[in-house]
């Protein structure tokens, strides 16, 4: 009787990741066309309209742009944290927090000079973020509870107190009954650079760079990714693996926390449960598509960020937004699937 | 010796290139307790897997009671009541003692549990409720329920891997005097797995001895044979080469004074009083069967365990309380046992790998340059011969050799002061293993002080010029290699001190 088996491949190509979502991307376009046939929309009609919509103008750009702003950020917290082999999936409730630490910051300050307000605010934001994930990096360093569950569940925390901080004591008296606290100042709008892109995305490509130089050039990078490879390792070298562990998650935390800040100040402009619609999550799957490179997770959400505005804008014609989510999805599964390819072989072994 | 139970005829069993077991013979009989002897990697615990249904040999076969079985799983192993307790234990942690006793469906016990779990605790010495869960037990009291748990599923034939390493002297008493009363009152059949010339006295009336994957001695009466003779079987002919040893010695640059540490959970002694010291050039062995504390001697020499009491000296600093980096800027240099996993980071980079000693110096640069890296890795490369075609590719896609050339070389190109090497050439091939041994001489002859702790006693021979035997965590004897005959080393190694 034959059997097959799994063989780790010696050498990995080192553009695999790349080619993995060059496959993934079409094999989610063939399963979108599939979900489209049925039904009995053209596919090519719907994908260049989506494709019209979301780059074909300096508006519609910079829309796309301003959405994957938030989508980056996160992901690159996320990528952060994996560096020592960690898994934030509470990115969702760190937008919130950051977004929470905005308000509260702007609300308590009477600050004047509209500059420093700003980058304290989006200080405000990246603090907001890291102190989310402060209790479930403190469970991990100190009695090793699962980073996974704990950072998920946090999402429900922060986002019932956001729930009661926009019903409760931030609540807007000229809402008109809509959940949402009162709109920051004009003065601390982030302003656009041109079109509608604000200047949030320039933050955005600071911060890739800044990731990309933590994660690995940076002698911190270093110790993070061989305490990620084996804590004994770590200690051997003379690295406290737990502590790299711990600042990983906040740093992380924090670039999540940011994403919030910024989509409150350049989108939103206001707390309420609006403020993310699941960018924490997407943003998971941007990073797991990247492989966890910073580089990756700024053009990968970008595309994201344009199939979201493209989703968004082709339900005029009828098809459901719901179709970019199955893109944004399926890709990441396709995707997955031929990496795993380029990192095993399937052997045939013949059975005694 | 009448009633043979067990019987194998040439089992053969290979991995590969490497013969685990070559041609082996074995006799158990009923109602006794055999003594399987032999060094690590002898192929003990090949065997025992062989019988358990673990491994399936190529070659040979299997008799139980005179009638020819093929014994292909664990399930058929304990169907004909072969039953082995490993060193790691198979126990559920979360269940209850009885749910742990009576998981197998093989058990015999499930109608009168209480009364078989009443003689058996009494054997067994053993004071805890049937409903206590195992993860409650201390280490001692799980060995005997994995081993009562093979007298409930019936086996008559209980295989027991190293069952003392993890006791103490009082326990190993108490393990003794069970064993001795089933052999006795139930007819068992047992087997001791062992490297300790102590407990094959104490324990048993029949002993075998492998070697190298072959029996060399079967069905030898306890009584009657010598220590020494059983040293001799276990080991061999040990190569008496050694290296000139005329070279230049220096100052003290290691001094390790009355270093104690505990096992923080059964507060055992791990290592005893442990005093040498090693000059500039010496070669210092340190020998003894793995598992005796050299790994946690290692460790805190290097800084990497903290909690002990006594006085570690490098190059006359007293870094007893400092941490790992400031022992390497004292140029101190580790190559641990365990090289991928310790020495070096499993799924992270060979370049990354490279400079895990040096990453913190200024020569690398604050910001970690590439460039420098690169170099520096090169550098490694070429120095060591090391075959790495890909800095960027996975550490686990070199060879075990190149490996180990890349850990040694990391840790030797800053011409250390004070070298610990532990098990430099286990597992290697010849070549490899040449290699290893004349970069240490290089190191040794640029005057580094060099503790090496090893297993193999013809590396002992042929490096060290000074040798200390290390059993259950205590340096029991010292040796001069050059008028120290092998015997009495071995014969230290399994215990037996004078």
């Amino acid at each position: 009787m034959n059997k097959y088996t799994l063989s780790k491949r010696q050498a990995v190509n080192e553009l695999s990741t790349f080619y993995s979502f060059l496959a993934g991307f079409l094999i989610a376009l063939v399963i979108g066309s599939i979900i489209l046939l049925i039904q009995e929309k053209n596919p090519i009609d719907t994908f260049s309209l989506m494709f019209k919509l979301s780059i074909g103008s300096v508006n519609s750009l910079s829309s796309s742009l301003n959405k994957a702003t938030p989508l980056i950020l996160a992901g690159l917290g996320i990528a952060i944290i994996n560096t020592v082999k960690l898994w934030n999936i509470g990115a969702e409730g760190q937008i919130f927090m950051g977004a929470i630490g905005v308000n509260l910051f702007y609300i308590n300050s009477n600050l004047s000079n509209p500059t420093i307000l700003i980058f304290l605010l989006l200080l405000s934001a990246f603090i907001g973020g890291a102190f989310c994930i402060l209790i479930p990096a403190l469970a991990k360093v100190l009695f090793g509870v699962n980073e996974i569950i704990t950072t998920l569940l946090t999402n429900y925390i922060v986002i019932g107190l956001t729930i009661y901080l926009v019903n409760g004591p931030w609540k807007d008296p000229n809402s008109l009954n809509f959940p949402a606290a009162a709109y920051v100042g004009k003065e601390v709008y982030l302003p656009t650079m041109f079109g509608k892109l604000s200047y949030g995305f320039l933050i955005c490509i600071i911060f890739t760079a800044l990731a990309h130089y933590l994660k690995n050039k940076s002698v911190f990078g270093y110790e993070m990714r061989i305490a990620g490879g084996s804590e004994m390792t770590a200690i051997y070298a003379g690295i406290n693996a737990k502590q790299k562990a711990f600042f990983a998650m906040l740093i992380g935390g924090g670039f999540a926390g940011l994403a919030g800040g910024v989509e409150l100040l350049s989108q939103t402009h206001r707390v309420s449960t609006g403020i993310s619609q699941g960018f924490g999550y997407t943003a998971i799957i941007v990073a797991a598509i990247t492989g966890m490179r910073p580089i990756g997770i700024f053009l990968v959400g970008t595309l994201f960020g344009a199939l979201s505005i493209g989703g968004s804008v082709i339900q005029t014609i009828g098809v459901s937004t719901y179709i970019a989510d199955i893109i944004q999805a399926s890709t990441l599964f396709g995707a997955l699937v031929i990496q795993f390819f380029f990192n095993y072989k399937l052997l045939r072994v013949d059975d005694d | 010796m009448n009633n043979k139970i067990l019987e194998t005829k040439n089992i053969t069993k290979s991995f590969g290139t490497l013969k685990a077991l070559d041609n082996v013979s074995f006799n158990l009989y009923e109602g006794k307790i055999h003594g399987l002897l032999g060094e690590n990697g002898a192929g003990k615990s090949s065997l025992m897997n062989v019988l358990s249904g673990l491994y399936h040999p190529e070659k040979g076969s299997i008799y139980i009671k005179n009638q020819k079985y093929k014994i292909s799983n664990p399930d058929f192993a304990s169907k004909l009541g072969i039953g082995m307790v490993h060193q790691e234990f198979r126990l559920v942690e979360s269940f209850s003692i009885k749910d742990n006793l009576t998981l197998s469906r093989s058990n015999i016990y499930i109608d009168n549990f209480k009364t078989a779990y009443k003689k058996y605790s009494e054997i067994f010495a053993l004071n805890v409720r049937e409903d206590e869960a195992v993860s409650n037990l201390s280490v001692g009291e799980k060995q005997k329920i994995e081993i009562m748990k093979l007298i409930f599923n019936n086996s008559n034939i209980m295989l027991l891997d190293e069952p003392t390493a993890v006791l103490t002297p009082q326990e190993t008493l108490q393990l003794k005097n069970s064993l001795v009363t089933l052999a006795k009152e139930d007819m068992k059949t047992i087997v001791l797995i062992t490297h300790k010339l102590k407990e094959i006295r104490e324990f048993t009336e029949i002993v075998s001895v492998l070697r190298n994957g072959k029996m060399v001695s079967n069905d030898l009466l306890t009584q009657e044979v010598s220590n020494n003779q059983l040293i001799n079987l276990m080991m061999g002919k040990v190569k008496k080469s050694q290296i000139n040893k005329n070279n230049e010695i220096g100052d003290i640059k290691l001094e390790v004074k009355s270093v104690t540490s505990k096992d923080p959970v059964n507060n055992i002694k791990k290592l005893d009083d442990i005093n040498f010291q090693i000059r500039s050039g010496e070669i210092l062995g340190l020998a003894g069967v793995s598992g005796n504390g050299q790994v946690e001697l290692a460790n805190l020499i290097a800084g990497i365990e903290k909690n002990f009491e006594g006085k570690i000296i490098i190059n006359n600093n007293d870094v007893s309380n400092k941490g790992v980096k400031s022992r390497k800027k004292l140029n101190l240099s580790y190559i641990p046992e365990n090289r991928l996993g310790v020495g070096l980071a499993p799924g992270v980079s060979v370049l990354d790998n490279s400079i895990v000693k040096d990453y913190f110096q200024t020569k690398l640069g604050p910001h970690l340059s590439k460039n420098r890296t690169v170099k520096y890795l090169e550098n490694l490369i070429n120095q060591f011969s090391i075959k790495a075609p890909n800095p960027k590719a996975e550490i686990s896609t070199l060879s075990g050799g190149n490996m180990q050339k890349l850990l040694m070389g990391r840790e030797l190109i800053g011409n250390p002061d004070v070298i610990i090497a532990s098990q430099p050439t286990r597992g290697l091939d010849v070549n490899a293993v040449e290699a290893i041994h004349n970069l240490l001489i290089t190191q040794r002859n640029k005057g580094s002080a060099i503790f090496l702790i090893s297993e193999d006693l013809d590396e002992l021979f042929k490096l060290s010029h000074k040798l200390l035997v290390i059993y259950e965590g205590k340096v029991i004897k010292s040796f001069s290699t050059s008028e120290s005959d092998i015997e009495s080393i071995g014969l230290a190694m399994a215990g037996i001190g004078e």
